[in-house]
């Protein structure tokens, strides 16, 4: 049994000038406070993103036709691991430049396409995701928002909440229940949704360390043209799911707590200690092999091939390491929380916002159950 | 895959499987010599397979699965460097990962079928959500070490491989762990016996987890390693490795 076939990854020619680029394009930037260099794919910075879209950094693999820049897959992901690794805050346009741009190449009409992709890869158009609600979290398939047809026009009602950035996007691509009555994965379609329009409301909500990154969203009679609807109706779940496989695959599933790492290896320079430098030892390994591991995973995408199986392995295990270098770097170096030294700023942050690590983008008991099913198990 | 890699699989793949945990030197060595296996790493003018150490991958990795128990992993590297050196230690652990990596994958395949067999309860072990998350925890386990091997096998045939070689043995001991208390537990007592063939891969597993370095050992040299460089060229360097392959 191998469930995780790997295979010699081609490098692109152009990745050392590109590594250039980003890190020349962050210290112009200059985000040098590691707490908000920690996690930074959630740290919205618009004129950052904005930034980013000039240099052709954004819908880099996208076609040229729609603002793109056609470049390759890996090519891709040199960027975007040097951009997490540097700590930029990317927050902004994310989740538009992973997941919502290439869903309405895909999936998107020509009104859809022209409407929203230029702006996502001048990195002045931010997206959102509109999967959860309060009754569907892991039990996605029991939605309940719903979409009823009015004329030509289509009719939102409900509510989805956990909704990353609904205050700063500018669309959300939601999955709602299309057929009244239906049941389960049936009867479900995707909408994209201005968030500017009429009767959609969003409310912060705080998170454990007094931050607003996430939102409830209201949707009251919200009326949208025929040409909303994303891909086909009632295929909703379909799409949604093979979504998820681009949420899960990238590398800033591993690298959150990548800022902690060095914050530790500089401490373990001043401070020689044999357990410490074997902590950075360990950490160092698995941050190696996980990046082999997420890089695998572009390449299979890259190759027009599913990672599904293997995309969900390197989260899983991506979401366990980030989560626990803060408490092993508690447990194995001395320090007063309370001081203002790097390690301990850091080290506090992430204690408080690794929580959120096994759950966004699926929790691991989701994931596990996912690769179960991979094993053959269910 | 390339086609001298599939042939070298198709090679040994039915003879290890053949062979495994029951074979022994004075009975079966000369049917892995027929082969010409263990000049696998030998260049063509010595007379031997001209395999680079990818290929030599495919078949250590089909050993450790096969819980094959002839000495043909150490016959190949000993074509390369002479045991007690530097550059011995370094391959040998690469050796023990790649075999870490194909016994956890047939160790996680035999724990597979066994809970989709047997049943408790009135249904099949595989059907509890127990045991199907702890066997999810030892597939990541399985497919780390198995991309660390690949990893390190790319290394070595780029070059200079320490890094590599040492994240990767240190990688695969840590998910021999996991592996080998998945795969006893969700096999109950019958795992537990001389005559069910678990063992052949746990007791390897155990064992190779300390030879050629264990994981205080390799912890401390990538740890030195790393703290030596700085903080500041850990991604650069992390990277600038692979990007040297293109
Ligand atoms: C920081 C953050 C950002 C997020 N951003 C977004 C976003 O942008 N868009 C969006 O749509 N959602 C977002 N989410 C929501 C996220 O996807 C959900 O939190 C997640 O799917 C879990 O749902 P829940 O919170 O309702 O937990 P529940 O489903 O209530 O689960 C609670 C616990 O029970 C476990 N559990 C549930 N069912 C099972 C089962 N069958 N077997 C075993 N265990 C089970 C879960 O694993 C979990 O540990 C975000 C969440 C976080 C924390």
């Amino acid at each position: 049994m191998q469930t995780f076939v790997t295979e010699a990854i081609e490098w692109p020619e152009s990745a050392p000038a590109l590594r250039r680029k980003v890190r020349d394009l962050v210290d112009a930037h200059g985000e040098k406070d590691p707490v908000r260099r920690a996690n930074c794919w959630t740290k919205a910075d618009p004129e950052f993103s904005r930034k980013l879209g000039e240099a052709g950094l954004l819908g880099m693999t996208w076609p040229k036709e729609y603002g793109g820049h056609e470049m390759s897959q890996l090519e891709r992901y040199v960027v975007i691991e040097e951009l997490l690794a540097a700590g930029a805050p990317v927050g902004a346009h994310w989740i538009a430049d992973r997941q919502s741009g290439p869903l309405l190449l895909r999936l998107g009409n020509e009104e859809l396409k022209r409407r929203w992709v230029p702006g996502m890869a001048r990195g002045e158009i931010f997206a959102c995701i509109g999967l959860s609600e309060p009754n569907s979290g892991s039990d996605l398939a029991s939605v309940r928002t719903s979409a009823r047809r009015d004329g030509d026009e289509w009719v939102i009602n409900g509510q989805k909440v956990w909704t990353t950035g609904a205050h700063v996007a500018h669309m959300m691509i939601a999955l709602v229940r299309s057929e009244a009555g239906s049941e389960r994965q049936a009867g479900l379609s995707q909408f994209v949704i201005p968030m500017d329009a009429p009767g959609v409301t969003v409310k912060p909500i705080i998170d454990l360390t007094g931050a607003h990154e996430f939102n409830e969203v209201f949707f009251e009679d919200v009326r949208l043209p025929a040409s909303a609807l994303l891909g086909e109706e009632g295929n909703g779940w379909k799409q949604a799911t093979a979504e998820l496989s681009l949420e899960r695959s990238g590398p800033e599933r591993y690298l959150s707590s990548m800022v902690l790492f060095l914050e530790l290896v500089r401490y373990a320079g001043k401070h020689p200690d044999p357990a410490v430098t074997q902590l950075v030892g360990r950490l160092a390994a698995e941050a190696w092999t996980l990046r082999l591991m997420s890089a695998s995973v572009a390449a299979k995408l890259a190759r027009r091939e599913d990672p599904a199986l293997e995309a969900t392995i390197v989260k899983d295990l991506g979401n366990s390491y980030e989560h626990a270098i803060p408490e092993l770097v508690q447990a194995c170096v001395e320090m007063d929380m309370a001081s203002k030294d790097a390690l301990a700023a850091v080290t506090g942050y992430l204690l408080q916002v690794s929580p959120s690590f096994s759950l966004r983008g699926g929790t691991r008991e989701i994931l596990k159950g996912i690769i179960a099913r991979g094993l053959g198990l269910r | 895959m390339t086609d001298t890699r599939r042939m070298l699989a198709e090679m040994a793949d039915p003879l290890f499987a053949e062979l495994g945990a029951s074979a022994t030197f004075e009975r079966d060595w000369s049917r892995v010599e027929e082969l010409g296996l263990p000049q696998l790493l030998l260049p063509e003018a010595e007379g031997g397979f001209g395999g680079n150490w990818e290929d030599a991958l495919v078949v250590f990795r089909l050993a450790g699965f096969h819980a094959l128990s002839l000495p043909l992993p150490e016959a190949i590297i000993a074509t390369r460097a002479d045991a007690g050196s530097e550059e011995h230690f370094l391959i040998g652990a690469f050796m023990r990962t790649a075999q870490i990596a194909g016994a956890l994958d047939a160790a996680l395949g035999l724990s597979v079928s066994y809970v989709n067999e047997r049943q408790q309860f009135g249904r099949q072990l595989g059907k509890f959500q127990a045991v199907q998350q702890s066997l999810a925890s030892f597939a990541c386990e399985a497919a780390a070490a198995n991309c660390a091997a690949v990893g390190a096998a790319q290394a070595l045939d780029r070059g200079d491989a320490r890094f590599e070689v040492a994240a990767a043995k240190l990688r695969a001991n840590r998910a021999v762990g996991i592996g080998a208390t998945v795969a006893h537990q969700v096999h109950g007592a019958i795992g537990f016996t001389h005559e069910y063939p678990l063992h052949h891969l746990t007791r390897s597993l155990w064992k190779w987890r300390s030879d050629f370095g264990n994981d205080s050992h390799w912890s401390a040299v990538l740890g030195e390693a790393v703290i030596a460089q700085g903080a500041d060229a850990f991604w650069p360097a992390l990277v600038e490795r692979t990007d040297r392959a293109a």
